[in-house]
């Protein structure tokens, strides 16, 4: 758990973070979101100390962080941020066991870790590891990046806009790996962007910040649902905050399931369980169908779903 | 059908042809009587006879004819002919000993005419492009350099070339030219090592404070600017009053003259260069690479022996570079105040004007130089590759 009472921090004469409080539970993902200069990557760079902080106080576990050791405190958080800052006279692989190395691990046990992460992350243990980082396309470096900080197999997880500099496809692509990094590891993260459909997409809960201040902390749905002022409003977009609603649900969740699987026409389009309530109306409104198969990887059909139940769940 | 067709290469035609109406229009090689008297000059023909002069005409014909065939073979074949050619171009010289050396003078000698030098530069150039054309590895560039210097040597210590001015000036001083060796690598590498590691303090000084950067970085530019016989010469006064005051600096051989103002001077010169990469190399690292390392959880002494260090190494050892082959000149000059080096052979040879007394001191110098570049740059690459 991290706790954020009452911090400031200024640069000289100007308040870049002012008096905020917070609170990140174990396991949740909270989203700091804001345009830039509202203070959302100082907050970040406080939490691990490389930004110290004016006023204030910051606890990891109950613990005040600047009791700790600084570079020992860090060791146990990772670290990504939007260019990656992979060192690039390292390879892949010993970028990414930096944190091991400096925790001392035993050899063996690193280049497990490295190779357990590299497929973690989807990329080949065998051809990857050994290549230098400007080898890499952007989106392979930032998977490195993203291995990299969870290397040490640190508690906390820190993340500075990691996927802000990649094209819409890759970003999407990273976003899908995250959330079942997320789901199988439950590491604690605070993620930093200025993009609210990722925020909406990644987060527990969302924090938007503006000037400095924190103007609303509340999860994805309530945000949508009761923005807290008009720029809250303005900033998820009126005009498509019904289908923002939607897309936070999966077809998992409203669907009526078969009690067991059955065959299904192989001919006919379905959905799958994962795919969110928005894409699943955009099919069918493609498709100007009233109900869908729900599909397992397998290709049997588990379940079906309804027009009707899929605009219900927004609701 | 050929598939690879390539373009016809008019960079070797071109320098051929050069070489081909200088080696025919100025003289090849000279015969002196003694070794201050300019001697009589000699062309290709006169100098070398038909045999001679028909190799080094069809030779250079062969080069131009094959630059021109559109196979790409044609440099494999053309490198290890102008190898061939480099190698034994000391023997044309040995033809003139034969030929034209009277036999009864005791101090005769042949000298290197203008004509045998642009042959020599030439060929290096085709080689160079070449070479280049052939995409060479290093290793293949360095003993390229090596077979033709070792067929140099070879040549050099053949009865036939004994004649040659060049070899009878060292043979005359075959002992200080080792004394000279050593103390021109000894003045210059010792002046680039120090200066190295006052350059890297001061370079880490004007990291850590910004306000630093302008005063050092003036003072050093500062020293750049004096004349270096100036330098040489500034320091005598205070350096001879040091020694005069304090006896035992004397017995450390540190006086007016000799290597102690010549190391100085050549320290304060290096600094410039060596400071300026050192400084730059440091604060280039990029910001995200360190913000990176210290997010992690490195130290400062990790973030700078791990990555600041490394990744400006390459920037640094250019800085060396240029460093010690502006030092290598440069000892040259300090002879002048009595340091000693290969300048004492250029500077005794301008006195007695005795041109290859000059080039005994002139050529090593270059060839120290050039062995510098090759190795550093060799190093730097190492280290930019990984």
């Amino acid at each position: 758990m991290i706790e954020l009472k009452g911090v400031t921090r200024r640069f000289g004469d100007a308040v870049a973070v002012d008096n905020i409080d917070l609170t990140i539970e174990t396991g949740e993902v909270c989203v700091l979101v804001g345009s830039s200069g509202c203070g959302k990557s100082t907050t970040l760079r406080m939490i691990n100390r490389l930004l110290p902080r004016t006023s204030g106080e910051i606890l990891v576990d109950g613990e005040d962080i600047n009791k700790a050791d600084p570079e020992a405190l860090r060791l146990n958080m990772g670290y990504a941020i939007q260019s990656t800052g992979l060192f690039p006279h390292w390879t892949v692989a010993r970028n990414i066991g930096v944190v091991p190395d400096l925790l001392k691990w035993p050899t063996h046990k690193r280049d497990e870790r490295v190779s357990e992460l590299l497929t973690l992350l989807g990329l080949d243990p065998a051809t990857d590891a050994i290549k230098y980082p400007h080898q890499l396309s952007g989106g392979q470096a930032q998977r490195v990046g993203v291995a990299r900080a969870l290397a040490g197999d640190p508690n906390i997880l820190l993340m500075d806009e990691p996927f802000g500099a990649l094209d819409a496809i890759t970003r999407e692509n990273l976003q899908q790996e995250m959330l079942r990094i997320q789901r199988q590891l439950s590491k604690t993260t605070v993620f930093v962007t200025h993009d609210i459909d990722e925020a909406l997409k990644l987060a527990t809960r969302i924090a938007v910040m503006d000037q400095g201040r924190i103007i609303q902390h509340d999860t994805p749905e309530a945000i949508l649902r009761r923005p807290a002022s008009a720029f809250v409003e303005n900033l998820i977009g009126k005009g498509d905050r019904g289908l923002k609603l939607l897309a936070l649900r999966t077809v998992g969740d409203v669907m009526e399931r078969y009690p067991r699987p059955r065959q299904s026409d192989p001919l006919t389009e379905g959905l799958k369980e994962t795919d969110s309530l928005r894409a699943a109306l955009s099919v069918m409104v493609w498709q100007n169908s009233d109900q869908l198969p729900v599909l397992s990887e397998a290709g049997d059909a588990v379940g079906t779903v309804k027009r009707e139940q899929l605009l219900q769940g927004g609701v | 059908m050929p598939v690879s067709t390539q373009p016809p290469n008019r960079v070797i035609p071109a320098l051929a042809l050069s070489a081909l109406a200088c080696v025919w229009l100025l003289d090849f090689g000279l015969v002196q009587p003694n070794r201050i008297v300019s001697g009589t000059g000699y062309g290709l023909y006169a100098a070398t006879g038909w045999l001679g002069a028909v190799v080094v005409s069809s030779l250079l014909a062969v080069a131009v004819g094959l630059a021109l065939r559109p196979t790409h073979k044609r440099f494999w074949v053309l490198a290890l002919l102008l190898i061939t050619a480099l190698m034994a171009l000391p023997l044309l010289l040995e033809m003139l000993a034969q030929r034209k050396l009277p036999e009864d003078s005791a101090y005769a000698r042949i000298g290197i005419g203008a004509g045998f030098w642009c042959l020599a530069f030439f060929l290096a150039l085709m080689l160079l492009e070449t070479l280049g054309q052939l995409k060479a590895s290093r290793r293949l560039q360095l003993s390229t350099v090596l077979l033709i210097v070792a067929g140099w040597w070879f040549c050099a210590t053949r009865e036939g070339l004994s004649s040659l001015s060049l070899i009878r000036e060292y043979a005359n001083r075959a002992d200080q030219f080792t004394q000279a060796l050593t103390t021109h690598l000894s003045l210059s590498l010792g002046a680039v090592a120090i200066s190295a590691v006052l350059a890297f303090g001061l370079a880490l000084a004007m990291v850590r404070r910004e306000r630093l950067r302008r005063p050092l970085l003036g003072l050093v530019s500062f020293m750049q600017t004096i004349p270096s016989l100036a330098l040489f010469g500034l320091l005598i006064a205070p350096l001879g009053a040091l020694s005069a005051a304090y006896p035992f600096l004397q017995t450390l051989g540190i006086r007016g003259i000799g290597w102690a103002p010549a190391m100085l001077a050549l320290i304060a010169y290096s600094l410039l260069p060596m400071v300026r990469n050192t400084y730059v190399a440091l604060m280039e690292v990029p910001e995200p690479v360190v913000d990176a390392g210290r997010g992690m959880g490195m130290n400062e002494r990790q973030i700078f022996f791990k990555l600041k260090l490394p990744l400006a190494l390459p920037v640094i050892i250019e800085g060396v570079r240029i460093t010690t082959i502006q030092a290598i000149g440069l000892t040259a000059v300090a002879a002048l105040i009595g340091a000693g080096g290969f300048g004492t052979f250029i500077f005794q040879g301008l006195g007695q004007a005795a041109m290859d007394l000059v080039l005994l001191g002139a050529l090593p110098t270059v060839f120290l130089a050039l062995a510098a570049d090759a190795i550093l740059s060799a190093l730097k690459f190492q280290g930019a590759s990984r």
